[in-house]
């Protein structure tokens, strides 16, 4: 998908939903990250429009975070499997694939492979959007494959600590202790070690993070995407929490974000030097880019 | 019969601040009006979660945003 196969023919544009017509007039399409960025969130049209997730979903949110900071939604793919994450991912405007549980990973590898050869001079960003279970649990092995492989994508782990969507079982990543169905003495053993996991595999760049600073949530997202276009795989570890499970008064949800950022979730970023080399270069060319866009705006009004 | 949040506009606009917008989990729900330099709500979407309260009382100390009967006018 590109901005010209989204755009429709102005003499079409009555005939087509208003939604549609708005999302192309009003999106985030085409613009830059000053003008339909989290920072905007609230003053543009979405690329996520309703989505069935609970009342206060803080992974709702993250994911709404997830498509105001893409680098380039009109040349994405977002991949996912079954879980809450896609009831709102596979609603977004942006190409969704959906396939069996956990096998997201095996997918994003043949497609970022394929969108290599079949659009050689463009830039293609895959994302696979995915829950613990379906990253950590049943889709592990090809998780860590695609990580061993040197797949360059990006894979973004949206950790509620339980199985929120088939009615609360305990997941690899439950903390340790805690009383969940299949689980009703406590949870024996403790979490995953998922970013230590990746890094073993061969990450080139791994966050684990509560998104609570939405700047520094978006820059993650952003630095994740880059790196994966050049370097190898990427990996995101986000805490977004599941009020109902875990039974969070909705209006504490925002409070228990981050009060686990101070525990289980602790902000640890690791790069290797490729990786930071690949950021800072990105970051200074956008820099320059503001600047340079700064100077001409102040120079129309002189 | 549901909460909905409301945004009192007034008390908003002496404010230069859209930070509710950013945190809430809806999307296109929360949206801020730039002419009139304050958020609002779309309480056809809203589903009442008070998030926004949270972050305008309890993080910005402004006590703007207040949960309300949907569709009831006094």
């Amino acid at each position: 998908m590109s901005l010209k196969y989204i755009t429709p023919a102005e003499r079409f544009k009555k005939y087509l939903p208003k939604d549609y017509v708005e999302l192309v007039d009003y999106g985030p399409f085409g613009k830059t990250q000053e003008e339909a960025g989290p920072g905007n969130m609230g003053q543009f049209k979405e690329l996520m429009e309703e989505h069935p997730m609970c009342s206060g979903c803080w992974m709702a949110y993250y994911i709404r975070l997830i498509f105001a900071s893409l680098p380039c939604p009109e040349e994405t793919v977002t991949l996912g499997t079954a879980g809450c994450g896609r009831l709102a991912i596979s609603q977004a405007a942006v190409p969704f694939i959906y396939g069996n549980y956990g096998d997201q990973n095996a997918m994003a590898s043949g497609l970022t492979r394929a969108f290599r050869l079949r659009f050689p001079d463009k830039t293609k960003d895959v994302i696979t959007i995915a829950g613990d279970g379906g990253t950590m649990d049943i889709g592990f092995s090809m998780t860590m494959h695609s990580w061993i492989r040197g797949e360059k994508f990006t894979t973004i782990m949206l950790d509620n600590e339980v199985y929120g969507n088939t009615g609360g079982q305990s997941s690899g990543m439950s903390p340790q202790g805690v009383i969940l169905k299949m689980a009703p003495m406590g949870k024996d053993f403790g979490k995953m070690p998922a970013t230590a996991l990746a890094q073993a595999a061969g990450c080139v760049y791994t966050v684990r993070m509560s998104p609570t600073n939405i700047k520094k949530a978006a820059k993650i997202i952003r630095r994740a995407i880059f790196v994966a276009r050049e370097v190898g795989p990427t990996f995101i570890h986000a805490y977004t929490s599941c009020n109902i499970e875990y039974s969070i008064p909705t209006e504490d949800v925002f409070q228990d974000a981050k009060d686990k950022e101070k525990t289980r979730f602790q902000f640890e970023e690791y790069m290797t030097d490729e990786a930071k080399a690949v950021i800072e270069r990105v970051e200074e060319e956008e820099k320059t880019a503001r600047k340079a866009k700064k100077a001409a705006s102040k120079a129309e009004v002189n | 019969m549901y909460y909905v949040a409301k945004v009192n506009s007034d008390m908003c606009a002496e404010y230069k601040c859209n930070t509710c917008t950013l945190y809430c989990p809806e999307a296109n729900t929360l949206m801020f009006d730039k002419d009139g330099n304050t958020s609002w709500v779309d309480e056809d979407r809203c589903k009442g979660c008070a998030l926004c309260v949270y972050v305008c009382t309890d993080m910005l100390d402004r006590n703007c945003i207040t949960m309300e009967m949907a569709g009831h006018e006094d």
